[in-house]
């Protein structure tokens, strides 16, 4: 028990002990300590320039240097566009360059001009020396001497620099490795190439994908160890593109990492400062075959191969990222090499990894899609001088949607809550249906149904209105049911001419005058005899042609059934008196 | 003797050619009558369904509620669109299911349950408007059509046919006059509720004018009522219980459509 005690009372303590660990602390000023000085750049000291021939010994027709150096920057040179030279010096070519180098511990700028100049004859020329005026401060360029001999035995060769590219004959944006070499000098002495460049339009040149080394080099036949700087250049324009390198000459001054085979001696001392230039070299410069590109061109040029594409995961959710890894092989150099652009896709949003990763993160918009997007990609092959499809192809995938649930917790109090604890099960059948969701309130045709009681009750009215009317003129009423009457024992009246019947002919006509004149007394047509006829003619009609007819349709309907055959076809002939007489009855109606 | 037998053979074999061609086209009848194409995309809808494809249910319980509305295929769409997390549409479909039909207890739990979960409102009715749910809309319209002309009939043909009014005549006149009345207000509240949608796309965005451009006023959730007022290009002049604002065509959906 008291040990026990004890150690409570030690555990309580403890943290007595204990203190905080503090950061370093920094002195003031110490993070500016940690920043590398570096050497200022000398612009005020006294400008000195120099001028020379390389070599100043020539033969005749060869090619010399006019060098002339200036301790100035390149901007600040306004150097004459014609040098004054002896007419017999020939210039070709010209170009200037500039290298900051380190004098004691200062930068100072170091300019150099280099024009080419060719002697068609031997002699001694001088070009004088000559003022120009940098940055206010008058320099004066040395003279220079040229011997040109005729023919001299020994004489050492012009330095130049040596240019070599891995193609002549490129497509436009190819890109293609440009070699500047610098070969050995007298004891095999190498010095290194500083602020190397190309001169010429229509080039591109890649500063990060330089490699420098010292390798024993065929030089015009000849093996050397040689510096060489190789550098991928693309070429931007069409047609016969001619180019040139120059660069410093910088001793034991390397630029960058170099690998050196062979045996080599570097020379020691300061390094002598010297623009050599190259030859000039032209390649052609072929435009790519437009009409047969291929979808996904990013402007890849070369040989590439790709691998099986691999997703991640296959079953992902809605919004969830999922990983493409996409892993492309080349012949040669890959620096160039442009990755395929995302497409464009509703259902799904694709990013790119950085460059130079080739992936992409895709990212499913909809639960509709069952494969991930095609990547359209194609390269140009310059040895086939053909597009090469290398489309990333889809790869099936399961997308789910984001998932609500389908059921609610279970309340302590289910009374409280009316919200039922679960979806209902789905319908197994469609039930109840309607043609349109659209309410018929809204709809043009309902307002057309409406219409149709409107117009059952409107002729109801109509009918109850005129069946009013013929109550309260009953006259009116017989005229016009024997009007009808008439109408039809007229047509009865023409089927029995047309048939050659002449009982129903006397039938009917006699029926045709009593419905004529029934309406005037009024009475049943049935009841009405010739005389009743008659009674509804003028005098002049009933002593006329009018009462004749009637007297004898009469008579003939009296005397029908003892007529003979021949007094028959005379009723016939009575048809035109009768259709008169009837004429004259119905205008009385 | 011998063209009669003929006569007799020929008229079985007519008759029995006939008989098949009848049945033949009766089946054929039978099964242009009994299986639409709303009927097809039912079933295929609850094929996939049962099969845990939700998208493919959804779309052909979708191509088969526009090709024929019905309740069923209204409350199956809106199942399939809930399991693939689409609240906005689910709520919409279920509610056209309950404005199709009113006493449909599985598209009203369902809408109760997925505002519950969805945390949205029902749409805010008015009295017209509540009183127009109690019947289908398009009962209403129909017994207001009935009433009337039943009202307008009793009152009008005895006198056309000569009949003495009886006091079931005038009672009957009364009543559907009545239930006319009545009826108006719902017709008017079906109106008004046809105007009613639901915002479908989750964070849609109310906007000030209708542009793609313009100032987002509010965002929306899915599932959230509103009434739309007016129409212009792609875009719907909406007012929601909060604000009032131009919303995309896409994002929003009409019950009555």
């Amino acid at each position: 028990m008291r040990s026990l005690f004890t150690k409570i009372i030690l555990l309580l303590l403890s943290p007595l002990g204990l203190w905080a660990q503090t950061p370093p602390q920094i002195p003031p000023g110490g993070l500016i300590q940690l920043q590398v000085q570096q050497p200022p750049v000398e612009v005020s000291a006294t400008l000195t320039a120099t001028a020379v021939f390389d070599p100043p010994l020539v033969r005749a027709g060869e090619i010399t240097f006019y060098r002339v150096t200036v301790d100035a920057p390149d901007s600040a040179i306004p150097w004459p566009e014609k040098v004054s030279a002896p007419a017999e010096l020939k210039f070709g070519m010209n170009t200037h360059g500039q290298i900051m180098r380190l004098d004691g511990n200062k930068y100072r700028p170091f300019t150099a001009f280099v024009h080419e100049i060719t002697a068609p004859t031997a002699g001694h020329f001088t070009i004088t020396n000559f003022s120009l005026n940098i940055s206010g401060q008058p320099v004066e360029i040395p003279a220079a001497t040229l011997d040109v001999v005729a023919t001299t035995a020994n004489l050492p060769p012009v330095r130049r620099l040596v240019l070599d590219t891995s193609a002549t004959n490129v497509f436009l944006g190819q890109p293609f490795r440009v070699r500047v070499m610098l070969p050995a000098g007298n004891n095999n002495e190498i010095e290194a190439l500083r602020e190397i460049q190309l001169n010429g339009d229509g080039l591109m040149t890649e500063k990060k994908a330089v490699r420098q080394a010292i390798e024993v080099t065929s030089v015009n036949g000849q093996l050397k160890p040689t510096f060489l700087c190789e550098m991928n250049v693309t070429a931007i324009t069409t047609g016969r593109v001619r180019f040139s390198a120059q660069g410093f000459t910088a001793g034991r001054e390397f630029s960058g990492p170099i690998s050196i085979s062979g045996q080599v001696s570097i020379p020691g001392g300061p390094p002598k400062y010297a623009l050599l230039v190259s030859d000039a070299l032209e390649i052609h410069v072929r435009p790519m075959p437009a009409e047969s590109e291929l979808p996904g061109y990013t402007g890849t040029i070369g040989k590439f191969f790709r691998d099986p594409p691999a997703l991640s995961t296959n079953r992902i959710r809605v919004g969830e990222p999922v990983q493409l890894k996409v892993t492309f092989h080349g012949e040669g150099d890959l620096t160039r090499f442009v990755p395929p652009a995302p497409p464009r896709s509703r259902a799904w949003q694709i990013i790119a990894d950085k460059p130079p990763s080739t992936g992409y993160t895709l990212i499913p918009q909809t639960d509709e899609v069952h494969e991930t997007p095609a990547i359209p990609f194609s390269y140009f092959d310059p040895a086939t001088a053909k597009y090469v499809d290398l489309t990333i192809p889809p790869l099936p995938v399961t997308v789910v949607g984001e998932g609500l649930p389908v059921q609610l917790p279970v309340f302590d109090d289910k009374s409280k809550s009316t919200v039922p604890l679960r979806l209902s099960n789905w319908a197994p059948t469609p039930g109840k249906t309607v043609r349109n969701l659209k309410p018929l309130q809204l709809r043009g045709w309902f307002v057309g149904v409406q219409l149709v009681p409107v117009i059952g009750f409107l002729a109801l009215w109509q009918w109850d209105r005129r069946r009013r009317f013929w109550e309260t003129h009953p006259d009116q009423l017989r005229r016009r049911q024997a009007r009808r009457a008439l109408r039809r024992e007229k047509i009865a009246l023409q089927k029995a001419v047309v048939a050659g019947d002449a009982t129903a002919f006397v039938q009917h006509a006699v029926h045709a005058l009593r419905i004529a004149v029934a309406p005037h007394y009024p009475a049943n047509p049935q009841a009405l005899v010739c005389a009743d006829v008659l009674a509804q003619l003028n005098d002049a009609e009933r002593n006329g042609q009018a009462g004749a007819t009637a007297r004898k349709i009469f008579a003939a309907m009296n005397a029908q059934f003892a007529s003979t055959a021949q007094t028959q076809a005379d009723w016939l002939a009575l048809k035109p008196a009768v259709a008169e007489l009837l004429h004259k009855l119905e205008e009385k109606l | 003797m011998r063209h009669f037998q003929f006569s007799i053979s020929n008229f079985q074999f007519f008759r029995r050619r006939v008989g098949g061609l009848a049945l033949w086209m009766f089946f054929l009848a039978v099964n242009f009558a009994g299986a639409t194409p709303a009927d097809n995309l039912f079933a295929q809808g609850i094929k996939a369904y049962q099969a845990g494809q939700f998208p493919e249910a959804a779309t052909a319980f979708q191509k088969s509620a526009q090709t024929q509305p019905a309740v069923g295929t209204l409350v199956n769409l809106g199942l399939a669109e809930w399991q693939r997390g689409h609240a906005g549409t689910a709520i919409l479909a279920w509610e056209k299911a309950r404005w199709l039909d009113p006493f449909d207890l599985r598209a009203e739990g369902n809408l109760k349950f997925a505002r519950a979960v969805a945390q949205v409102d029902e749409p805010p009715l008015k009295w017209f408007e509540t009183a127009s749910t109690w019947l289908p809309p398009n009962a209403w319209v129909w017994l207001a059509g009935t009433s009337l002309w039943l009202a307008v009939g009793t009152l009008v043909l005895p006198g056309i046919f000569r009949r003495r009014k009886a006091d079931w005549q005038r009672m009957l006149a009364a009543l559907a006059l009545g239930i006319f009345l009545f009826s108006l207000t719902a017709n008017f509240g079906v109106v008004s509720r046809a105007q009613i949608g639901l915002v479908v796309e989750r964070n849609a965005a109310l906007r000030l004018t209708p542009t793609q451009t313009a100032e987002v006023i509010l965002t929306l959730t899915a599932g959230e009522p509103a009434r739309k007022l007016r129409t212009r290009g792609n875009y719907f002049f909406i007012r929601t219980a909060s604000a009032a604002g131009w919303i995309e065509q896409k994002s929003f959906g009409e019950i009555a459509r």
